[in-house]
C-alpha cells in the first residue's frame, strides 16, 4: 500500500490531529505513515513514561500561576499519557528530589513533542501529500 | 519501569532525552532513511555538546 492511498481533506486532517493528540502516533497510523506512527508512539510514549517513572509532577487544570498553566498546557499535549498519569505512576510525584524534577521536564517535553506531531498529522491529513 | 528510570542520573536523563527528541525531530523534518539518520546523529551530538559546554561554563559559579 502506498503513502498516497489516503486522499487528503480538511476532515481527515482534523480526525488525524485529534487521534494523534489522544494517542501519540495514532494520527499517522490512520494516514498509513507506519514508520512515523511507530517512532512517535515509542519516543513520546517512552519520554512520558520515563517522566512518570522518575516521579515527575503533572500539572492540573486548576493551576493558579502562569508557569503552572503553561505546564498544564504542555502536559495535556501528551494525550492519553496525561489522563492515565495517576494509573501509570501510582506512587505520585516526588519533586523534592532531582530525579522527580527531571521527570517533570521529560513529561512536559513529551507533551510538546506530541503537539508538533499533531500539527504534522493535521497537515498530512489535510493536504494528502507524502511526507 | 520504575527500576529502569527511577535511579537515572542527570547525565542518563540527558542521554535519553537527547536520543528520543533527536529521533522525533529527524522524522518530523527529514525524508528518507539516510537523511534522517544523519540529522538524528547531528542533533543528538549537538544536544550533548551544548549540555556539556553549558555545564563547563557554569562550573565556576558552583564554587
Amino acid at each position: 500500500m502506498t503513502k498516497e492511498a489516503v486522499k487528503g481533506n480538511q476532515k481527515m486532517g482534523i480526525v488525524a490531529g485529534i487521534a494523534g493528540w489522544l494517542v501519540p502516533g495514532l494520527g499517522h497510523l490512520l494516514l498509513r505513515r507506519w514508520s512515523k506512527a511507530a517512532v512517535y508512539f515509542l519516543c513520546i510514549g517512552g519520554l512520558a513514561c520515563a517522566g512518570l517513572a522518575m516521579r515527575g509532577g503533572v500539572f492540573g487544570a486548576t493551576a493558579e500561576d502562569l508557569f503552572d498553566r503553561l505546564g498544564f498546557m504542555a502536559d495535556l499535549g501528551a494525550g492519553i499519557f496525561y489522563f492515565l498519569a495517576h494509573q501509570i505512576q501510582m506512587a505520585g510525584p516526588d519533586v523534592a528530589h532531582a530525579t522527580g524534577d527531571y521527570g517533570t521536564r521529560l513529561f512536559a517535553a513529551a507533551g510538546m513533542l506530541n503537539l508538533l506531531t499533531v500539527l504534522e498529522a493535521y497537515d498530512i491529513g489535510r493536504s494528502g501529500e507524502a511526507r | 519501569m520504575n527500576a529502569l528510570f527511577g535511579g537515572l542520573t542527570h547525565f542518563g536523563a540527558l542521554l535519553f532525552f537527547a536520543l528520543v527528541v533527536s529521533l522525533t525531530f529527524a522524522f518530523l523534518s527529514k525524508r528518507g532513511t539516510t537523511e534522517r539518520v544523519k540529522y538524528a546523529l547531528w542533533a543528538f551530538l549537538a544536544f550533548l555538546l551544548v549540555a556539556i559546554g553549558i555545564g563547563w561554563f557554569m562550573y565556576p559559579f558552583s564554587q
